[in-house]
């Protein structure tokens, strides 16, 4: 997000935009908008020292606490799970491991969104399947739906399949609700003047509702993303030979705490990266919507 | 017959619509009741009255979005049977693509008309100038100021060349003074393009300054009950309105006829209340 500080009431004056403004008042309207970058720029910079700052400072926390205020056994240190990380990092193939895990939850993330997402635009779209249905999806939806992993794995075997599965299944009732809601939020009044204009069903879909309802189920596909990756380890965890969860559940039965953590840390790092790729997507999708802190023109 | 040629006819129409409070039966409440109008090609046409006494409705029904409950609805003679696609719809709220820019808004019909790229730029740049929105093709419309997104829904209505707008309270959220520069914009648009403008508002003084014909509704269930002919001549000056010679005239008029219905209206609730 890059808002200026000071945002413009539509149809003001802007240095750009504004052919009409004397060389005087464009030479100032400049010189604020060079200063509200220059004291975004600053903030930006404090925000991201601070924010190393604390880091910093709860791993100098722990490394001290640990050992002296907490018993080592337990909560182990940051020096030691750094070890850990590298050993498991030099000898225990932990990128083999990872691969799996990421390749798992992709494939469960990509497979549960677009089903979820199908699903959504047709139960959205008529209100007898929507009301058919609707008491067993918020029945399913209830259900801790790690409760039925177990069950996945003794129908898909404990290899790659199983916790494909389990993922997808994390993922396809958060991205399916989402969907649902996000084209019930469609204002009726764009479809009917659609209409009006000549547009067939498929083009309401494709040019209204999908656009109108992107913003929802973009939240969804964020929400999501944990998600898959939660439903990937506890399927490792319950059963499997290679995986993340594999390791970090073999470190746990060998009481390894700097090993344990050292799996945490490495998942930590997955997960950020991937919400980073669908806080990208997020970005492009949703250019048009008004930045923080818009004054709503009246 | 000696008349123009009617575009739009009414014919005993009455809309009924269902409602069901919590826990309640089905009521049926009639919106309109018995309504019959021919409205001139080529004519501006106001409908006023009191909140709730069908107007919209009424053009609800000619672009086809709703079916009369009894009666008919003729357009070019022919009933409403589907969607009208012929006429242009200019709801109160802009209603404009959030995730569209200006441009892209304003050619939405041609786009979905299948109209190729080059011609439908073209012509929404046209009408994008001729309302003085040029420089802000690529703005989002929360970027754009309120009346500057009532100019970009009333143009990218414009774009397909409708025979007939049907405008619902268009300029009802907009500051006074922009929405005179916009009645003022809508005479001129529509001077001579032969389009029929059928239009809904709550404020007199708006419809007597851009109409030919007022159509007052009463109470709901909305009839008509009064016609005014509004004899000022074009092109008028909407800035001036007040001083034109038959304006206080048909303004006190149709302040009467609304009053009666608003008073009416508040004698009935109290009715009600004491027989409750």
């Amino acid at each position: 997000m890059s808002t200026l500080p000071q945002t413009a009431a539509p149809g003001m004056l802007q240095a750009g935009a504004q052919p009409a403004a004397g060389a005087a008042a464009r030479r100032l309207l400049e010189e604020v908008e060079q200063a509200a970058a220059r004291a975004e720029r600053r903030r930006r910079r404090r925000v991201a020292a601070s924010r190393l700052a604390l880091v910093l400072v709860l791993l100098a926390g722990w490394e001290l606490a640990s050992g002296r205020l907490i018993d080592i056994f337990f909560v182990s240190r940051p020096s030691a799970i750094m070890e850990a990380l590298w050993r498991l990092l030099m000898k225990e193939n932990l990128l083999y491991h990872l691969q799996f895990t990421v390749l798992e939850a992709v494939l469960g993330y990509v497979a549960g969104a677009a089903l979820g997402m199908a699903a959504g635009f047709v139960l959205a779209r008529s209100d007898l399947l929507y009301a058919t249905v609707q008491p067993l999806l918020a029945a399913f939806y209830g259900i801790p739906r790690i409760a039925l992993a177990p069950l996945i794995i003794m129908w898909f075997g404990i290899g790659l399949n199983s916790k494909v599965v389990v993922a997808a299944l994390m993922v396809f009732f958060i991205v399916l609700m989402n969907t649902i809601a996000g084209v019930r939020n469609v204002h009726p009044e764009l479809i009917q003047i659609a209409r009006v204009m000549g547009a067939s069903e498929r083009q309401i879909l494709q040019k209204i509702v999908i656009p109108g309802a992107a913003p929802i189920i973009i939240t969804g596909l964020q929400t999501a993303v944990p998600q898959a990756m939660i439903g990937a380890i506890v399927g490792e965890f319950i059963s499997s030979n290679r995986g993340v969860g594999h390791v970090i559940g073999r470190a746990a039965g060998w009481f390894d705490t700097p090993g344990l953590f050292a799996g945490i840390v490495a998942l930590l790092a997955v997960v950020l990266a991937m919400n980073g790729l669908v806080n990208l997507l997020e970005a492009r999708a949703a250019r048009w919507k008004g930045g923080a802190g818009l004054s709503q023109p009246s | 017959m000696g008349q123009t040629e009617a575009i739009i006819e009414l014919e005993s129409v009455s809309m009924a619509f269902v409602t069901r409070p919590r826990g309640g039966s089905h009521r049926a409440l009639l919106a309109l009741d018995n309504v019959s109008a021919r409205i001139e090609r080529g004519s501006f046409v106001t409908l006023v009255g009191p909140s709730g006494c069908g107007k919209s409705t009424i053009l609800k029904l000619v672009a086809g979005l709703l079916r009369p409950t009894a009666g008919r609805v003729l357009y070019k003679g022919r009933p409403v049977q589907a969607v009208n696609t012929d006429v242009g719809f200019v709801t109160q709220d802009d209603n404009l693509l959030p995730w569209r820019n200006l441009l892209e808004n304003v050619q939405l019909a041609l786009e979905l008309r299948g109209v190729p790229r080059p011609q439908r730029e073209q012509r929404a740049l046209e009408l994008i100038e001729r309302v003085g929105l040029k420089g802000f093709e690529h703005h989002y419309p929360h970027e754009l100021s309120g009346g500057m997104r009532k100019r970009a829904s009333i143009i990218r209505t414009l774009v397909y060349d409708p025979d007939v707008l049907l405008m619902d309270e268009p300029f009802g959220p907009l500051d006074a003074q922009t929405r005179m520069v916009l009645q003022d914009e809508l005479l001129r648009l529509w001077q001579g393009s032969g389009k029929t403008i059928l239009f809904v508002t709550h404020d007199l003084v708006e419809s007597v300054a851009l109409s030919d014909r007022i159509l007052v509704f009463s109470r709901a269930p909305g009839r008509i009950l009064k016609e005014y002919v509004v004899d000022i001549p074009r092109p008028r000056d909407v800035f001036h309105i007040h001083e034109a010679p038959n304006f206080n005239r048909i303004f006190d008029s149709l302040w009467n006829d609304i009053r009666g219905q608003l008073l009416e209206q508040r004698f009935r609730a109290r009715a009600e209340e004491a027989s409750a």
